[in-house]
């Protein structure tokens, strides 16, 4: 009796085979999972889209310059035509005054839009290299190279420890960007650091998973782990784990099931938010499902009066009934 | 009393335009100045240009204290992001390029656990920020600022949408930290009631009138642009 070819034991037992691009997955979706929490939470997400499309065109680009210009394939290979395309791609979206400029809905639809349409265009010129420009662009690719794990394991490691270190000061930024300028923090560079890493991230991953796993990895986590998360550190943390849930079952569903590598790893990711959103529903139900106290001459707590009308003492407080809530009247008064 | 804040011939605008007359002023630490004036007058263009968080247009801010503690409106702070009461709090502690040093949060603990006893919000230190009530939330982003030490405290507009009780209690708790940590206060508030209660100084500005007037309250208040502005209601209010 054989195996199904298809079952998790053969999976396994190929692992040689398909260790790299499932650790892979996992790797891109913690970091762009952790990542994607600033994005989400800034309401950037069409930053990662831009992004990964600039990454699709530095790919394309790379190899029009193999073929049309004969530039060798050590320099314009396409990791780093999508790292220089993405990075140029962050640095025009900075702008001059980059916290504007990184909302603005128009301008990352301006660059999604020319991007894409420019490795439309120069995909008409290395007709031997389109079937790999849409395993970019949609993620369709099942194996890695091993030099590519390695690579996104050190850019994981690169970048995923310089932002734990730094976690606070971005937070800050993400909080209350004003405060933070007035109390002196580098809100500047702390917005370019964020931005370049961000663009590193995408570049790279883009280019080993292609453009809709990498976009949904720098949503989907964070939108789960946001929902249920009570603060930021824990929601990073969170979406660090939905992602890289994503990226590893998803590969195992995609050999499982026969589907797109890509698709599959999306699929994981929003399920995980479906399954986070209704637990943070589940817990805001209980809540107002929760008998509310209603103050009243029963109620338990000591009627004062305050100025020209009368509160309720709870835990040394003054409550005032109001409109269906209780207004604070500040610390009961010796 | 030190001089915290001093600005000469002060230019605020947007888009390399001044928008009101230069301001001269100068804030010591225990005076409370209200900034008043009708909408679009430019309060807030003039806080943030004192802040920094705006160009001058003109002029100069010769003398800023090194610790600010900058209350912003509520609705500045982001729905979308989870926080709890203390994270806004420990969030004030950090300053400059403290969030390099891995421990300098724990340094900070002893200032947040003052501001938060100082605010009145120790027990709604685990409360998420999104339950807070108005003023509530408005007790905590005190605690946020007073976590940084501040000299002066800068506050915009803190009481609106409050009923009038919560708004005494936030003046109140303004007029207290003034007095126990010897704080300069500069605030923005459309409440003139509370203002004349409380305010030592008042900066009058008018867009419409072209018109700034900056000094003690009881002087402010008795000028044509003011009176022309707001009545004698503030003066009635000074008299004994």
């Amino acid at each position: 009796m054989t195996d199904d070819p298809s079952s998790l034991r053969a999976f396994f037992a190929a692992w040689e085979l398909f260790g790299d691009p499932t650790l892979t997955g996992a790797l891109c979706g913690a970091l762009l999972g952790f990542l994607g929490v600033y994005i989400v939470v800034r309401r950037m997400v069409f930053l990662s889209a831009a992004l990964s499309q600039a990454a699709g065109l530095g790919v394309a680009a790379a190899w029009y310059a193999q073929i049309a210009w004969s530039v060798p394939a050590a320099v314009a290979s396409p990791t780093n035509g999508a790292a220089i395309f993405t990075v140029f791609a962050a640095l025009a979206l900075m702008g001059r005054r980059a916290g504007q400029a990184l909302r603005s809905d128009s301008v990352l639809g301006l660059v999604y839009l020319v991007t894409a349409a420019a490795t439309l265009a120069i995909g008409t010129r290395i007709v031997q290299e389109v079937q790999d420009i849409e395993s970019i662009l949609f993620g369709s690719g099942v194996a890695v190279a091993p030099g590519d794990f390695h690579l996104v394991a050190w850019m994981t490691l690169l970048l995923g420890l310089p932002h734990l270190w730094l976690h606070r000061g971005f937070a800050q930024i993400v909080l209350d960007r004003d405060s933070a300028q007035v109390r002196g923090l580098p809100v500047r560079t702390l917005d370019l650091a964020l931005v370049l890493s961000l663009a590193l991230a995408v570049s790279v991953s883009t280019r080993v998973l292609g453009a809709l796993p990498v976009f949904a990895f720098t949503v989907l986590p964070a939108m789960a782990a946001l929902r249920v998360a009570a603060n930021l550190s824990q929601a990073l943390v969170a979406a660090a784990l939905v992602g890289a849930v994503s990226g590893f079952v998803g590969y195992l569903l995609a050999f499982s099931w026969k589907i797109p590598v890509g698709a599959a790893q999306t699929l994981v990711a929003a399920a995980c938010f479906g399954l986070c959103a209704a637990v943070g529903l589940a817990r805001r139900t209980v809540l107002v499902l929760q008998p509310r106290h209603v103050h009243g001459p029963q109620c338990g707590h000591a009627l004062v009066a305050h100025g020209d009308h009368h509160d309720y003492v709870v835990d040394g407080r003054l409550q005032h009934p109001h409109e269906g809530h209780e207004d604070d009247h500040g610390a009961l008064q010796d | 009393m030190s001089l915290l804040l001093h600005t000469s011939g002060l230019e605020v605008g947007h888009d390399r335009r001044a928008i009101l007359p230069p301001v001269d002023l100068q804030v010591h630490a225990q005076q409370i100045w209200a900034v008043v004036g009708p909408n679009g007058a430019g309060k807030t263009t003039f806080v943030r240009t004192v802040l920094g968080l705006l160009p001058a247009i003109g002029g100069t801010v010769s003398q800023r204290p090194k610790a600010i503690g900058y209350v912003p409106q509520r609705t500045q702070i982001d729905a979308a992001v989870p926080a709890r009461a203390i994270d806004l709090v420990r969030a004030g502690g950090e300053r400059g390029w403290s969030f390099l040093n891995p421990i300098a949060m724990m340094r900070a603990n002893p200032a947040v656990d003052r501001a938060l006893r100082d605010t009145d919000t120790e027990a709604l230190a685990r409360v998420p920020w999104l339950q807070l009530s108005e003023g509530q939330k408005q007790r905590v982003l005190m605690a946020q600022a007073l976590a940084s030490q501040p000299d002066l405290l800068v506050l915009d507009e803190p009481t609106s949408a409050m009923d009038l009780h919560a708004e005494r209690g936030i003046f109140a708790l303004i007029e207290r930290l003034r007095d126990s940590r010897g704080l300069g206060v500069l605030i923005v508030s459309h409440n003139l009631g509370l203002l004349g209660r409380y305010a030592t100084h008042i900066l009058f500005v008018d867009q419409d009138q072209g018109t700034v007037q900056a000094g003690p309250a009881e002087q402010v208040v008795c000028t044509d642009e003011f009176v022309l502005r707001y009545g004698t209601l503030l003066r009635a209010q000074e008299a004994p």
